[in-house]
C-alpha cells in the first residue's frame, strides 16, 4: 500500500470514528413553583385588555457545560410580544445569537434589559415595522427583560456557551440529544438562583438517565 | 481616636433632620448591588402577589416610594410653603385585582404632606378606589364605579411619579388662577384682586389666599363618581358623571354627603387612535367650580349650579423609539352671574427622549392666557399671563430606582418677582 493509499485509510478511519453515533441524555428536572399569575395594570386605560392571561408553566433548562466553539452563522431567535405577554417567557441561546423581539400586539411595549450582560432598550415600535428590532447577546448570562409601559411583563433570557441545551416540558422531562461522548457537566438552570448540576460519562450511541434532585435532595445544586 | 462614648456623643450631635434621615433609607434602598436588590424585589413582587388557583382571582399590591424636595423663590403651584424649601416623602400604594376576565378593580393610598405638598405633618388618605366591569372584550365597553382620575386629556395617564418625566404637573394643572371655590366674587373688582391683577387684598386674606384659588384642572381629578369607557375601531370613548368638577380641590374629591351631587359634572372624551404612535383627543366637561360650603355665599336666588366651569379640550400624543410628545390646550370659562364669564386658555408641550436604557431627559413649555372682564367701563385681563419652561433629567439606577431632577423658570405671577426660578429633586423607589 502506497501512502496515498494509507492516507486514504486514515481518512476513512477517522471518518468513521467522527460519525460515531452521538450521546444522549433523558430524564426529569423538578421545577420551580408556578408564579401567581400577574395583573395587568389598567387603572388609566379607557381600553381595557388582559383580563386572561396565558402564561407560561414553569421550565427549566438542561445543557452540557463545557467550551464550545461558537457558531459560525450566528443563530436566530425571537421572542414575542403577545397578548400583554412575552412569548416564550423563558428563552435559552448560544452565545453569539441574534434574538428578535417582534410586536404581534395593535398596542405599544418597550422592552429594556437592565442586566449586565447585555443593557438595552429598545423603544416603542409597531407591529409592522420592518426589520423587527432585535440584539445580539454575545456574554453569557441572564438577560431579565421588561417591558417599560406593562410593568407585569417579565422574560428571561439564558445565554449559554453550549449549543447543547434543551429547555423542558411543563413537566419536567426533557431530552437532549447530539452530544459528544465523553465526561462532561450537565446542568440544570431551573431558576434566577438555582442551577443544578452533575458530572456525566457519555457513551457513543447511548441515552443516560438523569433526573435533577426536588428542593428536598439538593446534592449537586450550586 | 476616638472612644466608643466620644464616637456615641459624636453621632448623637449629628443626628440627621427629617429630611436627611428620609433620603437615607431612599440611598440605602438604592445602593445595594443590582443583583442583589433585583432578587429582593423579585421576593417582594412575589410576596405581595396572590392568585387562586386556576388563576379566577388574582391581585397586587405594589407601590412606590418618593423622596422628593424643592427648592424656590416663591412657592410654585400648589404647594404651600412659607419659606424657600420644602421635603416632601410620600409612600403611595397600589392595589390592582382581577376578577375573572369581566371584573377588575383597583386602588391608591397615600401616606405624604398633604396631595399638594406643603408644610404640613404626614397624613395617609385613600385617594382611588373603583371596580370596573366588562361585559365582554368584543362589546368594547366597559363601567367604572368609584373614586378615580378623570379622564379628561392625556396627563392621567403619566401622572405616576414613576411615568411621569416631570416632577410636577403640567400648567393647566396646577397653576392657581383668581378663582376661589369657596365663594364667588361679588364684583369684578374683588376678581381683579383676587387675580393679584389689582392690589387691595388685606394682609390677612394674602396669607392663606392661596389656599382658595383653583386651577383649570386640579391635577388628576381624583372624583367620586361612575365612568363608561370603551372603544369602537379607532376611536376610544368616555365618558364621566362625578360628584365635582375638574378645578375642584382634593378636599372635595372626598366629601360625601346629598350636597356635594347637588351638582354634578360630567366629562368625556372622545379620541382617535389610528395606530400605537399618535393619540388625537378632544375633551369637554361641565360642572359647578365652588364647593358645597360656598351655597351660604350665594346671592339670593342663586345656586352652585349657576357658577359653571365650562372645558373644551384638545391633546395629541406622538411616541416612536424613544420619543414621546404630548401636548394639551384647554379653554376654560368660570361662569359669573353678574360679572360675566371669566375666560382663559392654558397649554403645554412636552417632550421625553430616552438616551441611553437608564438616562432620559424631558422639556415643557406651558403658558396661561386669560380673557377680560367689564371693570370700571373698561375690559380688563382677570389675571397675568404666565409661562413656564421646565427641564428634567432623569436617571434610572434599576428597574426599580430613579432619580428625577428638575429645573423651572417661570414668568408672570409669582409673588412680587417677575420672574420665578425653582428646582426640585425626585428619588423613586418602585416595588
Amino acid at each position: 500500500m502506497n501512502l496515498r493509499g494509507l492516507t486514504c485509510v486514515f481518512a476513512l478511519a477517522l471518518g468513521i470514528a467522527g460519525a460515531a453515533p452521538p450521546a444522549a441524555v433523558e430524564g426529569r428536572v423538578a421545577l420551580a413553583a408556578a408564579r401567581p399569575l400577574p395583573v395587568v395594570n389598567q387603572r388609566y386605560e379607557i381600553v381595557t385588555r388582559g383580563g386572561v392571561l396565558a402564561t407560561d408553566p414553569p421550565v427549566a433548562i438542561v445543557y452540557l457545560e463545557g467550551p464550545f466553539p461558537p457558531p459560525v452563522d450566528p443563530p436566530v431567535a425571537e421572542i414575542r410580544q403577545k397578548d400583554l405577554a412575552f412569548v416564550p417567557s423563558l428563552l435559552a441561546v448560544q452565545a453569539g445569537t441574534r434574538v428578535e423581539f417582534p410586536n404581534d400586539d395593535d398596542t405599544y411595549h418597550n422592552i429594556f434589559s437592565f442586566s449586565r450582560p447585555k443593557r438595552f432598550d429598545l423603544g416603542r415600535y409597531r407591529s409592522d415595522e420592518r426589520p423587527v428590532p432585535s440584539q445580539v447577546f454575545n456574554q453569557p448570562g441572564l438577560i431579565t427583560l421588561r417591558c417599560d409601559i406593562h410593568e407585569h411583563m417579565r422574560a428571561l433570557i439564558v445565554v449559554l456557551e453550549t449549543p447543547h441545551f434543551v429547555v423542558t416540558g411543563p413537566d419536567g422531562r426533557f431530552q437532549l440529544g447530539g452530544l459528544p461522548a465523553g465526561r462532561h457537566t450537565l446542568k440544570a438552570w431551573i431558576d434566577s438562583r438555582t442551577t443544578r448540576e452533575v458530572v456525566v460519562e457519555l457513551d457513543a450511541g447511548k441515552t443516560l438517565r438523569v433526573d435533577f434532585p426536588g428542593a428536598g435532595n439538593p446534592a449537586g445544586e450550586r | 481616636m476616638t472612644s466608643p462614648p466620644d464616637r456615641g456623643k459624636s453621632l448623637r450631635a449629628a443626628r440627621p433632620s427629617g429630611g436627611v434621615r428620609w433620603l437615607a433609607i431612599g440611598v440605602f434602598l438604592a445602593v445595594p448591588g443590582a443583583a442583589t436588590a433585583g432578587a429582593w424585589f423579585d421576593d417582594l413582587e412575589q410576596a405581595l402577589s396572590f392568585s387562586s388557583p386556576g388563576g379566577n382571582l388574582r391581585g397586587r399590591v405594589s407601590g412606590t416610594l418618593d423622596l422628593e424636595g424643592h427648592v424656590f423663590a416663591d412657592p410654585p403651584g400648589l404647594i404651600e410653603s412659607d419659606g424657600h424649601a420644602l421635603f416632601s416623602p410620600r409612600l403611595t400604594t397600589f392595589l390592582d385585582a382581577q376578577l375573572g376576565p369581566a371584573v377588575y378593580g383597583f386602588a391608591q393610598a397615600r401616606i405624604d404632606r398633604g396631595f399638594d405638598p406643603g408644610e404640613r405633618s404626614l397624613e395617609a388618605r385613600l385617594d382611588e378606589f373603583a371596580l370596573r366591569f366588562t361585559p365582554s372584550r368584543d362589546a368594547g365597553v366597559s363601567l367604572q364605579l368609584g373614586r378615580f382620575a378623570t379622564v379628561v386629556g392625556n396627563w392621567t395617564n403619566r401622572h405616576g411619579s414613576w411615568g411621569n418625566p416631570f416632577i410636577s404637573a403640567p400648567l393647566p394643572y396646577e397653576n392657581p388662577t383668581g378663582i376661589w371655590d369657596n365663594e364667588p366674587p361679588a364684583t369684578s373688582t374683588i376678581l381683579l384682586q383676587w387675580s393679584h391683577v389689582l392690589p387691595g387684598l388685606p394682609a390677612p386674606v394674602t396669607r392663606v389666599e392661596k389656599r382658595l384659588r383653583v386651577p383649570v384642572l386640579w391635577g388628576p381629578g381624583y372624583t367620586l363618581g361612575a365612568a363608561v369607557l370603551g372603544a369602537w375601531r379607532d376611536v376610544r370613548y368616555a365618558l364621566e358623571i362625578k360628584q365635582a368638577g375638574l378645578s375642584s380641590r382634593p378636599e372635595t374629591w372626598r366629601e360625601a354627603n346629598s350636597e356635594a351631587w347637588a351638582h354634578p359634572a360630567v366629562s368625556g372624551r372622545l379620541a382617535y387612535v389610528p395606530n400605537p404612535a399618535w393619540n388625537f383627543g378632544l375633551s369637554a366637561a361641565a360642572g359647578s367650580y365652588l364647593r358645597p360650603e360656598a351655597a351660604a355665599t350665594l346671592p339670593a336666588g342663586r345656586s352652585r349650579g349657576d357658577y359653571r366651569q365650562l372645558v373644551l379640550a384638545q391633546d395629541v400624543a406622538f411616541a416612536w423609539r424613544h420619543l414621546q410628545i404630548w401636548a394639551e390646550i384647554f379653554a376654560a370659562r368660570f361662569e359669573i352671574p353678574g360679572i360675566g364669564n371669566a375666560d382663559t386658555m392654558a397649554w403645554y408641550l412636552e417632550a421625553s427622549q430616552r438616551f441611553s436604557p437608564q438616562f432620559q431627559a424631558a422639556l415643557r413649555w406651558s403658558q396661561q392666557v386669560f380673557g377680560t372682564i367689564p371693570e370700571a367701563g373698561r375690559a380688563v385681563a382677570w389675571g397675568h399671563e404666565v409661562w413656564r419652561l421646565e427641564v428634567a433629567p432623569a436617571y434610572r439606577f434599576t428597574p426599580q430606582v430613579q432619580l428625577k431632577l428638575q429645573a423651572s423658570l417661570q414668568r408672570g405671577d409669582t409673588g412680587n418677582r417677575r420672574f420665578g426660578h425653582g428646582a426640585a429633586g425626585q428619588l423613586t423607589v418602585r416595588f
